[in-house]
């Protein structure tokens, strides 16, 4: 087996192993939270689209999550091997254009179906969805319409949300309280106390929980029913529709300064945006794609309730208040 | 022949100091016999090894013992207890006592002739554990004989046997002296023991290991 | 005439003299040393070179006050219960008693994440003791799941088995002749307790207490999923924060050092008493079955304990072999994960036994307080080492050494779990090896034994057991792995425990399940096969 013989080299040499690069194809590197590059995620689909035609060998690199992703690439600076860094959000994306590690992509991006106008030079977006609390319909008679009919639920209907600080919905949900409520954040957060049964350190954690019949209802996407849909065939989850709107998140790459294969990495998120592989997208990563796929898109993601409101917050007070809102939010909670 | 001469030992400074002068010959058997805490078992570590003299000579056949780390003595060591590794079988137990390299199809034969040379034959596969008090002591007799070394060492070897099995025991250890030439002390407080075996015989009173006058076995 | 006085002439030698032995368990210990100083200096170093963030340091008093209560909590908690039930398992005889046996041993290494899901399936709002109180009397049970109740319980499902599973070897292992006595002498229940098992169990209290103290205070998964939020945090789950979530380096190196330090103190003031024999074997000896109210409390006790321990274990393999399992071993990933999970473990564990073998045997060959403290002390280190810090460290290691991450992944992944497994493997082999060196150091000597022939002909036919649980103790905890292999997973090198995760991820729940329960069957079968294989392999040569 080639991977235990390497294994062994490695420990046998101390380590010093290099794997000769393949041939003398040039090899892209994108490091992406592991969901995403895993065998479920758009990973090897998008890998072997891009293999296709660019005459390169794409790499996934995983780590366990985003923002792990842009932390590493944080830690090796200019040293990094990596290209192109995959999976930040909106909501991080200051803090990621801050660090003045990414280039402009220079692509013209036009054909985008966003629920925004897109006009951000570094980063391309390649999906998008909107933050909800989803329910089992057949244990949920009467689903909260607002944070105010949650609150009001009886202590023992419960939620499971993420934590802000490591997860993106865990963000989400704090910037969409935040983008509906404004200064009367903390006393939403204060009323939620009761309801909430953890947050959990993952997306995995909250909605494994939820799916346990631990929680009534898990903060995720307007999009994971669709999953339940397509691959359980049972149509029994819906997300709750909030009267105040419901948040986006659009998920977007950036290729870096460092990176010595600038052409192949524009050509890489230029391929991200095409219908091609917008099609993989919908159902590995149950997001919405950033591209008007026609019918290719499976239909259970039209027959998805759209928000009433989109709501949002500008890059520029996100970064500068983004570790006082949490710690506000934490410390209603405690 | 092993000779001690002016041998010098103490514990502490503050302590009872001891002197041991002795010389013990070949196919003979020497008692050491003293009352309990005289010092006997600290004349054995001194000839063993494991304890060095501050002053004194101490000679086998003319050959200086003292420069000699314990491994290399040429001595054998019987103790009362703890004799045997009791999660070892017999066998194996006396395959310690094989001179190194031994071949593996070597040792067998040699291993069961020595449980054969001290009457326990077949109990080869036992677990030392599992072996009388009696059992014990012939099956590290057994290991002496094939580490062959010309001195044995007994201390208080049948203090906790029965007196039937002890008899046979005293004639085994006279039987193999005899038969291999070694020079064994033999250390006891049970006169007996020592009526039945010594050559020659020696008593430590106050630190000072005297000759008590020989007597035929 | 004064004579000079040669000191060391004055007491007996009856140590054998292993030069070789003090110089590999040397070496061990200085490299092992020397990676803990490696790993917090490139951390720090990194730390310097970054900007001072925003994001402020958090309370550190607090956190350990908060670590230090829910800690000692579980450890009480843990010892009560695991003395009870290894009272119970030592009178009781019942078929399936060595499998309850090793399921409660393998306790220690089970991924704390799959516990944690299987107290749920029990215990949880719909979980199975919910839906019994549903039918019996049409109402649920409001279980204090999450929060600290939901922490402690599953600590003490962890920590209660294990200490039940060690203190059950101390009283498998009275003398018959004391039982005898006692029989002879119709003590009680209560009386044999007092004057027969409890000094036998007392000896290996304040080690056990420490181990169990330390597994608690530096709980991670747990704490995360039971927690129930920020409120329920251990200065491990601030560390984590400090180095995934904030960024903030500077924070994590002093958390750490706060965590070390205090973690030090308690291995420390644990190690000034009698070293922990954990033997895990499986149990043999005298009977004497108590009888009456007393056997009716064992019973109750034992039955208790299955269901509060077992069970959650139970439900996880219940869990995995609903599914659809086929399709999931169909996936060329799963093999492909399995077969690399396997070949780390199985290095890893090797690893972990030479490392633990060459320190024990250099610290029972010698009698030198600070040498035995110095051969001792960098392993027990790991105890308090962030499993978060020891990856990052390792992961900015490799990268000033010019290797890139994704070739050195496999050797640090192995190395990492190695080390953190050391702990447990020296007070494991520990105590037998300096029960040969200092009960027979004399007879080995006058035998003239090299250490290469002590070792063949003497301790391995002692310690066969003894190297099986540490191989699966070192097995299981690799196989179990998400902290250092984080840092080093890569698209074509992934684990079990990745799998897992990333099943979970991707809303495959059932998948999820089915990886755990192979997880768990793994866990119970190398603790079941591997102490009796080698066991076995051993008795061949004693
Ligand atoms: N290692 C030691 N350090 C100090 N004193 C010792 C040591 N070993 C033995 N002694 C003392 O030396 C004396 C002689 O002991 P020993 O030779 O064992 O007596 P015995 O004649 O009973 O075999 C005893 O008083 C004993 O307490
Ligand atoms: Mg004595």
């Amino acid at each position: 087996m080639h991977f235990i013989a390497r294994l062994a080299l490695a420990v046998v040499i101390g380590l010093a192993a290099h794997p000769a690069a393949a041939a003398d194809k040039p090899s892209l590197t994108i490091y992406t939270y592991d969901g995403f590059a895993g065998e479920y995620g758009p990973g090897p689909g998008l890998k072997a689209g891009f293999e296709a035609q660019c005459g390169c060998t794409v790499n996934f690199v995983g780590t366990d999550s985003s923002i792990g992703a842009l932390r590493r690439v944080q830690l090796e600076g200019a040293t990094t091997s990596a290209d192109i860094v995959l999976g930040l959000d909106t909501s991080i994306a200051g803090e990621a254009r801050a660090t003045g590690l990414f280039a402009p992509h220079g692509l013209a991006l036009t054909g985008l179906s966003l629920p925004v106008k897109w006009t951000d030079p570094e980063f391309v977006p390649f999906d998008y969805g909107y933050f909800a609390f989803v329910y089992d319909k057949t244990k949920v008679a009467n689903p909260p319409k607002s944070f105010e009919e949650l609150i009001a639920k009886p202590t023992t209907f419960k939620i499971a949300i993420e934590d802000p600080r490591s997860d993106t919905p865990g963000l989400g949900l704090l910037l969409w309280i935040r983008a509906a409520y404004g200064d009367k954040a903390p006393e939403i957060w204060k009323g939620l106390k009761p309801h909430i049964v953890t947050m959990a350190r993952s997306w995995d954690d909250a909605y494994g929980l939820f799916l346990k019949g631990e929680a009534d209802m898990a903060l995720s996407y307007t999009t994971s029913p669709a999953y339940h849909a397509i691959t359980d065939k049972t149509d029994k989850y819906a997300s709750a529709r909030f009267d105040e709107g419901h948040y986006a998140q659009i998920e977007v790459a950036g290729m870096l300064k460092s990176s010595k294969h600038q052409d192949l990495a524009k050509q890489f998120l230029g391929y991200l945006t095409s219908v091609p592989a917008q099609k993989i997208i919908p159902t590995t990563n149950w997001m919405y794609p950033v591209v008007d796929l026609g019918a290719d898109l499976p239909a259970e993601f039209n027959a998805l309730p759209k928000p009433a409101k989109l709501l949002s917050l500008d890059e520029k007070t996100i970064t500068a208040n983004k570790d006082k809102w949490i710690a506000d939010a934490l410390a209603a909670i405690q | 022949m092993l000779r001690l001469e002016g041998i010098r030992f103490a514990y502490a400074p503050e302590a009872l100091p001891y002197r041991f002068d002795m010389v013990a010959q070949p196919g003979e058997i020497s008692a050491v016999m003293g009352a309990s805490g005289a010092g006997k078992s600290t004349l054995l570590d001194l000839i063993a090894g494991f304890l060095l003299p501050q002053a004194g000579s101490m000679t086998l056949d003319g050959v200086d013992l003292l420069p000699l780390q314990p491994e290399d003595r040429p001595v054998s060591l019987l103790f009362q207890s703890n004799t045997l590794f009791e999660h070892l079988s017999a066998e194996n137990n006396v395959a310690l006592g094989l001179p190194r390299p031994t071949r593996r199809k070597d040792a067998g034969p040699l291993i069961a002739a020595a449980l054969a040379e001290v009457g326990l034959a077949g109990i080869g596969k036992q677990r030392a554990a599992t072996l009388s008090g009696g059992q014990k002591q012939r099956v590290a007799l057994a290991r002496t004989l094939l580490r062959n070394k010309p001195v044995l060492l007994l201390d208080e070897p049948f203090s906790a046997l029965d007196d039937e099995t002890r008899v046979a025991a005293r004639d085994l250890v006279r039987n193999l002296t005899r038969a291999h030439d070694w020079t064994t002390i033999l250390v006891s407080h049970h006169t007996e023991d020592v009526q039945a075996l010594a050559t020659c015989r020696y008593r430590i009173a106050a630190g000072v290991l005297l000759p008590e006058g020989n007597t035929a076995a | 005439m004064p004579t000079p006085w040669p000191r060391s002439n004055s007491q007996p030698k009856v140590l054998p003299p292993r030069p070789l032995r003090l110089l590999g368990g040397a070496v061990i210990a200085m490299a092992v040393a020397l990676l803990v100083v490696l790993v917090l200096w490139s951390i720090a170093s990194a730390a310097y070179g970054q900007p001072e963030t925003a994001a402020p340091l958090p309370d550190v008093a607090h956190l350990l006050r908060m670590s230090a209560i829910q800690a000692a909590l579980s450890t009480v908690l843990s010892l009560l219960v695991g003395t009870a039930l290894a009272w119970s398992l030592n009178r009781l005889r019942f078929a399936g008693r060595n499998l309850v046996i090793a399921l409660f041993a393998s306790a220690i290494v089970t991924p704390g994440l799959i516990v944690a899901f299987g107290l749920l399936t029990v215990w949880g709002r719909s979980g199975w003791i919910n839906a019994i109180a549903n039918v019996l009397f049409h109402t649920s049970i409001d279980t204090p799941i999450f929060g600290l109740g939901g922490i402690l319980a599953a600590h003490v499902i962890l920590d209660a088995a294990f200490a039940a599973r060690i203190l059950l070897a101390r009283l498998d292992a009275i003398p018959s002749t004391r039982l005898k006595t006692g029989q002879g002498l119709a003590l009680t229940p209560a009386k044999r307790f007092a004057t027969i098992d409890w000094p036998a169990l007392r000896g290996t209290m304040p080690g056990l207490a420490a181990i169990i103290f330390l597994l608690a205070f530096t709980s991670f998964p747990i704490v995360l999923l039971l927690g129930g939020g920020p409120a329920n945090q251990t200065l491990e789950v601030a560390i984590y924060s400090a180095v995934r979530l904030d960024f903030n380096l500077h924070g994590a190196v002093i958390l750490a050092l706060a965590q070390i330090g205090f973690c030090s103190i308690i291995i420390l003031a644990a190690s000034a008493f009698a070293p922990i024999p954990s033997t895990l074997g499986p149990s043999a000896g005298q009977r004497w079955a108590d009888r009456g109210f007393a056997k009716a409390v064992q019973w109750t006790v034992l039955l208790a304990c299955i269901i509060g321990f077992a069970l959650p274990l139970l439900a996880v393999l219940a869990g995995g072999f609903s599914s659809n399992l086929p399709a999931l071993f169909a996936r060329p990933s799963f093999p492909s994960a399995l077969a690399t999970s396997l070949a780390i473990g199985t290095l890893s564990a090797l690893l972990t036994l030479v490392l633990a073998l060459g320190l024990g045997s250099a610290r029972a060959a010698t009698l030198r307080p600070l040498a035995r403290i110095g051969l001792a002390a960098p392993a027990y280190a790991y105890l308090a080492v962030p499993a978060v810090v020891l990856a990052l460290g390792f992961f900015l290691l490799v990268r000033t050494m010019g290797i890139e991450p994704a070739t050195a992944g496999p050797a640090v992944v192995i190395l990492g779990n190695a080390l953190l497994s050391l702990p447990f493997a020296i007070a494991t082999l520990g105590p037998p090896l300096e029960a040969v060196a200092s009960g027979q150091g004399k007879l080995i000597r006058s035998l003239g034994l090299s250490g290469w022939q002590q070792f063949v002909r003497v301790e391995w036919p002692l310690l066969g057991r003894e190297i099986g649980v540490v191989l699966a103790l070192a097995f299981c905890f690799s196989l179990g792995d998400l902290g250092v292999i984080s840092f080093f997973g890569t698209q074509d090198f992934s684990t079990l425990p990745l799998l897992l995760v990333r099943a979970l991820g991707a809303y495959r729940t059932d998948d999820a399940a089915i990886v755990a329960a192979v997880m768990l069957v793994i866990t119970v079968a190398a603790f079941t096969a591997l102490p009796q294989f080698f066991a076995r392999w051993s008795d061949a040569q004693a």
